[in-house]
């Protein structure tokens, strides 16, 4: 017994380690679930306009510039040249801009982007369900996701040319 | 507690038995061994006096961090930490408790300074704070290594008890009775042997001494009650794996399937009712003042999706796999799935229209064809006319420099924009704007602008005929959809707990040890509660071998409870 009491002892205490370090770390990085800085960007599986499915994964070893816009959001729509304008310029450097429309049929989105004439993937998100998992309130948000998959910055409210050129440019420099 | 062993001590018993270090009983004879004088105190019958197995000489680092957890001090310190941390948590309401609030902002307008510290300080969420499930993390080492170290030399102690017991271990226990005995020693003991047995006490004798012990297991039910508890802490720290818990307010539009977020399941809300009580039915002082609810029902389908779940491509099979007339207090379940009455919207949502083109001039009508408000279809054919949608509002307005657009999602003032081809139009078609509701046809001149469009001869028109034709959900039910999979861990820590409070409350360990050597009886005897009891048990066991002991001589002190 005097034996097996030292490793048993080890067993338990690492035990309540881990389990009691799993418990408090969610309740610390965890919290509401929403993606910060730094924390790995959420999986979408979304339809785009071009009537494929398209998922982050497959821009895996790209930046990418994740923008949430809706036809009704005057932000959005006034945002909407200066992010054509920077995927002209970056997208043969390994960044790709992706709008994820909210909650609007494809008649709506279709017709929005031929007025604003862009033409940067589209993705549509009619249940919302892109909008839960990356905790978005207001609009227009973008994400600046880096190579690897981690959110770099978020941005909440209308973009500029030149913060976009910015961003963008630290998401694909060293 | 260590702290009271010596550095050295010699721990082996007169008796030859060698003593771990903190053994205050010797294992095998019963000798007290912290002292040296003939003290006549009661003994300190804990653990039956046997060392814990953290008691050790020498502790190193392993030893200290478990020597802090095994003390029942520092877990009452923790219980009354939490306990203290639990009542803040109380002072405001919980962030949790809220739907669709911004917590930075909620507290300081709502209760002002006070708000604001208590938002800063974290305890807008004290039960998801660090420290709090550091303090939860802790109890739970606590109880583990409490237990271990308690019940595995307790256990030790119970099975490898020996009979003959030193004499002092028995004149010092809370029950002592020492009397002068005649009798043949072991023929007398032979003799008790047979009252105790029918009182249920285990017998066994050596020689002219014996051990009588009943209801051993009482003493398992405080570890009985840990191990509950264990499962119970498990189980509330697995509701934060993923799939384990989820809680939701969702909205169900009348007549919609709509998917449960994060589930294989769609909900169907086939229709809500929201029922008042009359005035004829309210106590007199209500009538007038008082709008009370009498009945909100959400008739709902689920459905489980059987094929092409998740794939955005293509339309979701759905299996209908239960249908409940939700009612608050009765909600949708289906396994581990429930769906609450939470609340309700009546505002009526346009859901689609079947407009009917008409020559306004000689009343001819061309046909009906159904106009979706979401995902319409492009193109229409009514008679000889082809109608091509080519623009679509749902909350028709103009921006600043004039054009048409949605100022939100949702069909508030649907507005179509299409363009008519067929006999007496123009080659390239004309356009024609098209309101389906009345209200807006009003407000945004509908008539104006298709005069505009297609001149003052356009003869065509978009008309519904009748509400037969208008598609609307007629209200929105907010249900509060649940998985709690940890439950029923929850629900099984809180039975065990519940058996190990039966076992440790409603049965004693009781046990009688006696020895009679040299014309004389020594008696001792132990339980852990209720000796009134025993000692009136023992009286009547003496009874039956024609022993007559007042029941108040055998109190030996200390034994009131």
């Amino acid at each position: 017994m005097g034996k097996a009491r030292k490793p048993v002892q080890i067993v338990i205490l690492l035990l309540v380690v881990l389990l009691g370090g799993y418990a408090i770390a969610t309740s610390v990085f965890g919290g509401d679930g929403k993606p910060k800085e730094g924390s790995k960007a959420p999986a979408f599986e979304l339809l785009g306009l071009d009537g494929k499915a398209h998922t982050l994964d497959e821009y895996k070893g790209k930046a990418v510039v994740l923008n949430f816009w809706g036809s009704w959001c005057a932000p959005c729509v006034k945002e909407m040249p200066a992010l054509q304008a920077q995927w002209e310029k970056w997208k043969d450097q390994g960044v790709v801009v992706v709008g994820v429309n909210v909650g609007e049929d494809q008649m709506t989105v279709e017709n929005f982007v031929k007025m604003v004439n862009i033409n940067f993937p589209i993705v549509m998100d009619p249940g919302r369900d892109a909008v839960r998992s990356y905790g978005i309130s207001p609009m227009p948000t973008t994400f600046f996701i880096n190579k690897k998959g981690k959110v770099d910055s978020i941005h909440i409210g209308q973009l500029d040319l030149d913060t976009l050129d910015s961003q963008i440019g630290k998401l694909v420099g060293p | 507690m260590s702290g009271r062993t010596p550095l050295i001590t010699n721990t082996k018993c007169e008796c030859g038995h060698q003593n771990p270090v903190g053994t205050v009983l010797c294992e095998a004879c019963g000798k007290p061994l912290d002292e040296t004088g003939n003290s006549s105190e009661n003994l300190e019958m804990r653990y039956d006096g046997v060392a814990r197995r953290s008691q050790r000489s020498n502790p190193n680092v392993i030893d200290l961090v478990w020597n802090f957890f095994s003390s029942v001090k520092i877990a009452i310190y923790l219980i009354v930490l939490t306990l203290l941390g639990s009542m803040l948590g109380t002072i405001f309401p919980q962030e949790s408790t809220f739907l669709n609030i911004d917590a930075s902002t909620y507290y300081k307008e709502q209760y002002g300074t006070a708000g604001h510290i208590y938002y800063k300080l974290g305890l807008s969420h004290t039960y998801e704070s660090w420290w709090f499930v550091l303090l939860l993390v802790m109890i739970g080492a606590s109880l583990v290594i409490c237990s271990l170290d308690r019940v595995l030399p307790l256990y030790k102690a119970l099975t490898r008890q020996k009979i003959r017991k030193h004499r002092q271990f028995l004149t010092r226990q809370k029950v002592v009775l020492v009397t002068e005995m005649g009798e043949e020693p072991e023929e007398w003991v032979g003799r008790i042997s047979q009252p105790l047995k029918k009182r249920g006490y285990r017998v066994i004798t050596e020689g002219g001494a014996l051990l009588a012990e009943k209801h051993r297991f009482s003493r398992w039910g405080p570890y009985v009650i840990h191990i509950g508890l264990i499962i119970f802490l498990l189980a509330v720290l697995a509701r934060g794996l993923p799939g384990l818990n989820m809680d939701q307010h969702l909205a169900f539009p009348q007549g919609e399937v709509t998917p449960i977020p994060d589930t294989t399941f769609y909900l169907k809300n086939e229709k809500f009712t929201v029922e008042f009580y009359t005035e004829a039915e309210m106590p007199e002082e209500f009538r007038g003042k008082k709008v009370l609810p009498k009945l909100y029902e959400t008739k709902a389908v689920l459905y489980e999706c059987i094929a092409d779940c998740g794939d955005p491509t293509r339309t979701p099979q759905l299996k209908e796999v239960a249908a409940h007339d939700i009612q608050v207090n009765s909600p949708l379940s289906y396994n581990g799935l429930k769906a609450y009455q939470f609340d309700y919207d009546l505002t009526p949502v346009l859901r689609s229209v079947q407009p009917e083109l008409k020559n306004k001039v000689t009343g001819e009508a061309y046909g009906k064809f159904k106009l979706e408000m979401k995902n319409p279809q492009r193109s229409f054919e009514a008679g000889p006319y082809t109608l091509t949608l080519k623009e679509k509002y749902m909350d028709f307005g103009l921006n600043e420099s004039g054009q048409p657009v949605s100022k939100t999602p949702y069909p508030n003032a649907p507005a179509f924009l299409f363009l008519i081809k067929g006999p007496g139009l123009p080659a390239d078609g004309q356009q024609y704007f098209y309101f389906p509701k009345q209200v807006d046809k009003v407000q945004f001149q509908q008539e104006g602008i298709n005069d505009k469009l297609g001149g003052a001869d356009r003869f065509l028109e978009l008309e519904v005929s009748s509400m037969q034709d208008v598609d609307f959900s007629e209200s929105t039910a907010y249900l509060n959809v649940r998985v709690d999979r940890a439950m029923p861990f929850v629900w099984i820590g809180a039975g065990i707990v519940m058996l190990g409070l039966v076992l440790g409350f409603y049965w004693q360990h009781r046990r009688i040890w006696l020895t009679v050597q040299n014309g004389e009886l020594i008696l001792g005897g132990h339980t852990n509660k209720n000796w009134f009891g025993f000692r009136r048990e023992i009286v009547s066991i003496l009874e039956k071998v024609d022993m007559v002991v007042d029941e108040k001589s055998l109190d030996n002190g200390g034994g009131q409870a």
